[in-house]
């Protein structure tokens, strides 16, 4: 089972780690690298047998 | 046994009507969760200080089959809450006030390795002036490193609300009404603006991460963020920002069209001792379980009527007004008067899957007496409901009625009337009432106010 039964929302979540005050920084800042540099991963791995992390 | 319709989102947990009174099934995971939440500190306080609905564990009264989508593996009982309201139906402060038991629950939940699983206002109700949190099945146990699902929830049906009202005067009522699952993010950006406390953040930038990642994996986000260190201590961070930014919420506008009622109105002093008197004497003739007040302004007639009822549920269309009447109540810790905002030319209709999830007035209760004070006249002219429809709604709630009517010579009924085509309004007539209402009810008593300007009845239904 996939989170609840309430989609949380994925733009939701992300802000959740944001609005998080000080002790959010942290998390903030290695999420976006996360997100900043999968673009680049994405664009770089286009085999699709490339490995994925999974969840 | 009848399965509560608006009780069925939740896989896990489901409220049924039985013979044993309110009981909820669960599944396994539901019933894990609550033997966990059973065993907390937690749960226990705040059952015991009548902020979370009083539950035991029960046996299962008969087979529960089909109940749940899987099987059932255990049952709950809880205590009845004597009507149900909703948050289309709340003052401001009512809202606010359910929107911090519900933050207050998430935090204690937290320290304790749980969470709510959802946060609905639908979840809360309200003894009286007390709001009461029902949905015993919401909690669950927290999995580190995961958010907290509810919190999107939270923004749509109380925060948004809530900003709303405080920083644009915009009622929420209507939006509440049309959307049971409340105002989106892109929604609440365009209507609020500024960057008041919470706006930026809550509204303007959740709308915005929402646009972007629209299209982005659950999955892929779960994981980028349990990755990053997401913890528990982020959602404590977030559940207390949100606790500080709604308790600083306030709405005060300088006034209403009904909020000066009490003070402005047409009746002398001796009017009305007069009208409280009837009313008093006609509450006071037997003890009554439900007692309805429609039109009930600054509640005191309802006040008289609960003198002699278990619950009185006072309902008035002017929103600062039905503000006001809650925050004397909670200030009095009253758990007996409920008060509500309701246009009843308009009431609450059934609403949500089949129109059934969310209940109109009429089902949920039967009331034993009514009041409708200074209603009649509001309902037939303002609204255009012809008389004889009036008279057959009040008929069909099957209490004892103490009616007022403002004849054509009453102040109020002119400045209605004024504004009204010559004609429009002919058949609104004294003795046009008195027979429709004669018609339909045993009237009991008639009594003239303000030398017969208004006349006050006590009618019984027949055969009743």
């Amino acid at each position: 089972m996939f989170f609840g039964y309430l989609d949380p929302g994925s733009g939701s979540v992300i802000l959740q780690a944001i609005v998080g005050g000080f002790a959010a920084l942290a998390v903030t800042a290695k999420l976006w690298w996360r997100r900043v540099t999968g673009i680049f991963r994405r664009n770089r791995d286009e085999d699709p047998a490339a490995p994925e992390e999974s969840g | 046994m009848r399965i509560e319709p608006g009780s069925f989102r939740d896989p896990d947990s489901r409220v049924l009507y039985t013979s044993d009174g309110v009981v909820r099934a669960l599944s396994a995971r539901g019933l894990e969760d609550w033997r966990a939440l059973a065993r907390t500190s937690f749960f226990p306080r705040l059952m015991e200080a009548g902020k979370v609905v009083r539950t035991e564990e029960a046996q299962a009264n008969g087979s529960l089959e089909g109940v749940l989508r899987g099987e059932a593996a255990g049952m709950l009982r809880h205590e009845r809450i004597p009507f149900v309201s909703y948050p289309y139906e709340w003052p401001f402060s009512m809202l606010r006030d359910a929107a911090l038991l519900q933050l207050e629950l998430v935090a204690a939940a937290l320290e304790e390795g749980m969470i709510l699983k959802d946060s609905s206002p639908y979840n809360v109700q309200f003894r009286g002036s007390r709001p009461v949190f029902v949905d015993v099945g919401s909690f669950e146990a927290l999995r580190e490193g995961e958010p907290w699902v509810g919190y999107r929830q939270f923004c749509m049906l109380f925060l948004y609300p809530l900003l709303l009202c405080a920083h644009e005067g915009i009622d929420y009522h209507p939006l509440l009404r049309g959307s049971l699952d409340g105002i989106p993010p892109a929604q609440a950006a365009a209507m609020l603006g500024g960057m008041r406390g919470g706006v930026l953040k809550h509204v303007k930038l959740h709308a915005k991460l929402e646009r972007r990642y629209d299209d982005a994996s659950q999955r892929d986000v779960k994981r980028d963020l349990k990755k990053a260190g997401f913890n528990s201590e982020l959602i404590k961070a977030n559940v207390k920002g949100l606790t500080k930014l709604v308790s600083g919420l306030r709405w005060e506008p300088k006034g209403s069209e009904w909020s000066a009622y009490g003070d402005t109105c047409t009746y002398t002093d001796e009017d009305s001792r007069e009208k409280a008197d009837f009313v008093r004497e006609a509450a006071a003739a037997r003890r009554r379980a439900l007692s309805w007040d429609l039109g009930a302004n600054d509640g005191r007639y309802a006040r008289l009527a609960a003198e002699h009822s278990d619950t009185t549920v006072a309902v008035d269309i002017d929103h600062l007004t039905v503000d006001r009447l809650y925050r004397t109540l909670r200030e009095e810790g009253r758990d007996d008067v409920l008060a509500l905002v309701m246009n009843l030319a308009d009431p609450s209709p059934g609403l949500g899957w089949r129109g059934r999830e969310r209940k109109r007035l009429e089902e949920r209760g039967h009331p034993d007496l009514v009041l409708a004070l200074a209603l009649v006249h509001h309902l037939a002219i303002t609204a255009n409901v012809p008389l004889a429809e009036v008279v057959d709604w009040l008929a069909s709630l099957g209490a004892s009625l103490v009616v007022e009517f403002p004849t054509r010579e009453d102040p109020m009924v002119q400045r209605l009337l004024a504004g009204k085509r010559e004609g429009t309004h002919d058949d609104y007539a004294l003795e046009t009432f008195e027979r429709l209402l004669g018609d339909a009810f045993e009237v009991e008593r008639r009594a003239e106010l303000q030398g017969g300007v208004r006349v006050i009845f006590l009618a019984h239904p027949r055969g009743g």
